[in-house]
């Protein structure tokens, strides 16, 4: 409680000291005498107006209402009036603000410093997302309640792969139906140490993102999807490959296709919709972007996530039961031939 | 006569040094690509340098076994259309009477085992084995790494029947080899070690007597 102490103590002369129990109480009281007034403002040298207004009820009904004191966030206040700020501009005056987060959050704010926005940062872009761009500042609340807020939070800058998440299949059932299940944002790009397509081996990996929920059957049962697509998809020549390269830890190698290339990312549609990329009536289109000269004979090389049965794929199911029978008739009448030669080279000797 | 007898000529040598050495690094690369959700697959491929690399070094040593493969055929055609070559290698129905006759003999119904001529028909079956199999082999191979020109005139079900078949096919070549080529070539009491024939050339006098007796015998009128 070290941070708190100068205010009260200033206070004190002023006011009976109080009990330590309600000290954050009346600190906030004696801040709010002057910054409750909500017309509060300053004007910066570059000519923007900032707000020091704080709403005092949505500070009481944020997750910091009743536990922290304004001096816990906002130091150097001893002196009333406060000591003038050096911030040329409202985003200055932020940036410099985010500091006061890491001192009890500091677990996520050191995952932030892996983040895409932090590398914006570290670049010079002071429009690059800090704590309270995300979480607000006085009245902040748990960001993923309700679970619609997280793809809105992000909308505020993301604003156009917002929208096209918002039509795809998982958009859709997030704002409608407030499924639980969908991924939103976070779930894939995290939160924190929020990463995308850019980072080192995100590619490769992006598969795992698919195939947390695809590959669960008890998730995929309430939905009628079947768990074997990611197998399927392993099975077959881009999968295999994908699988392999990304076992070797090695950038590069030829490119394969992944989920992402043929479903789409943001605007992935259930494969049996209109618009799909990989709904029939689009497969050829959608191999052409890899294999120029594709024919409509070349998209049906893909079994669409099929096992090859006798019904799906008469031709490999015919290949898959003929080896079946093959090699071991051929392998063991081979091996009956030797045993018998060693049998009647025993008896003769 | 002197006690050995040339029965492979130069080219016979270098073909099967040249289809060994293939075998070998298709085998290699190519079976841990049909296996390769398996540990040691995946120890070999990585191993080697990765997916990309292996699969460029078997597509390679493909296109090589495919071109001795062709020229072999070729030279095969040509030499029996101008009557220089031999037929010694296909099969009659001696073969099939032979086959019998030496399982009647293993299992003692016989009292002697079949007399052979330059071929028995072991060597024939595993001569015809390889060349049927690399016929699958190549045809598949071919489809796989034109798959765009494949479906031009096939339906895309042939790419998906064509992989599974070109390693069925390989895996069963494998086995072959292991089991039977290698049995009849270092592990059976006739030739243990090694027969070194095929690398040599030559075969004794006394294994010829032994093992292709018909052939010793037209030799030796011929020779008196």
């Amino acid at each position: 409680m070290l941070h708190s102490l100068f205010a009260p103590l200033l206070v004190a002369l002023a006011l009976q000291a109080p009990p330590q129990a309600s000290s954050n109480a009346d600190q906030i009281g004696m801040c709010l005498s002057c910054h409750g007034e909500p017309g509060m403002a300053v004007t910066l040298p570059s000519g923007e107006a900032r707000s020091l207004a704080v709403d005092r009820g949505a500070f009481a009904r944020s997750v910091h209402g009743g536990k922290l004191a304004c001096t816990d966030c906002h130091s150097g206040m001893a002196e009333i009036p406060h000591q003038a700020r050096p911030f040329k501009t409202r985003r200055e005056f932020t940036i410099a603000y985010n500091e006061a987060c890491k001192r009890c959050h500091f677990a996520n704010y050191s995952k932030t410093l892996d983040s895409v926005h932090q590398g914006a940062v570290v670049r010079g872009d002071v429009t690059a997302p800090v704590c309270v761009d995300c979480h607000g500042s006085h009245d902040i609340t748990p960001p993923d309640r309700p679970r619609t807020r997280i793809s809105q939070t992000c909308a505020a800058c993301h604003e156009g792969v917002s929208n096209t998440y918002a039509r795809s299949v998982h958009g859709r059932a997030l704002t409608a139906d407030n499924n639980a299940d969908v991924p939103t944002c976070t779930d894939c790009h995290r939160a924190h140490d929020v990463a995308g397509p850019h980072a080192p081996g995100w590619r490769l990996r992006s598969p795992e993102l698919c195939g947390a929920c695809h590959a669960s059957e008890p998730m995929m049962k309430k939905y009628g999807i079947s768990t074997e697509v990611m197998r399927t998809y392993v099975a077959d020549f881009h999968g295999m490959t994908a699988s392999l390269q990304k076992k070797r830890e090695v950038e590069g190698g030829a490119v394969v296709a992944l989920c992402i290339d043929c479903h789409g990312v943001h605007d992935i549609m259930k494969a049996d919709e209109k618009g799909s990329a990989v709904m029939q009536a689009n497969l050829l289109r959608t191999c052409q972007r890899c294999h120029p000269g594709a024919t409509q004979n070349f998209s049906s090389a893909w079994l669409s996530h099929y096992e090859p049965t006798f019904d799906k794929a008469p031709m490999v199911y015919a290949v898959r039961v003929g080896y079946l029978v093959l090699i071991p008739f051929m392998i063991g009448g081979l091996v009956l031939q030797i045993l018998l030669h060693l049998w009647r080279v025993v008896v003769n000797r | 006569m002197s006690d050995y007898v040339v029965r492979f000529t130069l080219r016979q040598r270098i073909e099967h040094f040249s289809v060994m050495t293939l075998f070998t690094i298709l085998v290699i690369t190519g079976l841990p690509q049909k296996f390769f959700d398996s540990a040691w697959a995946e120890a070999i491929i990585l191993g080697l340098g990765g997916i990309d690399r292996i699969r460029w070094v078997h597509r390679a040593a493909g296109i090589l076994f495919t071109g001795f493969t062709a020229l072999h055929l070729t030279l095969l055609v040509g030499s029996v259309l101008t009557g220089t070559g031999s037929l010694s290698l296909v099969p009659t129905r001696r073969d099939f009477e032979d086959a019998i006759q030496q399982l009647r003999y293993y299992l003692g119904a016989a009292d002697a085992p079949a007399r052979f001529d330059r071929f028995d028909y072991r060597q024939k079956f595993e001569y015809w084995g390889l060349v049927f199999g690399a016929v699958i082999v190549i045809a598949t191979g071919v489809v796989l790494l034109f798959p765009l020109a494949a479906t031009r005139f096939l339906p895309g079900e042939i790419v998906p029947a064509s992989k599974l078949a070109h390693g069925n096919e390989g895996l069963m070549a494998f086995l072959v080899v292991i089991v039977w080529h290698i049995y009849n070539a270092h592990l059976s009491p006739d030739v243990f070690p090694f027969d070194k024939t095929i690398f040599s050339g030559r075969i004794s006098v006394e294994r010829m007597h032994h093992e292709h007796p018909l052939e010793y015998e037209r030799i030796k009128a011929q020779e008196e």
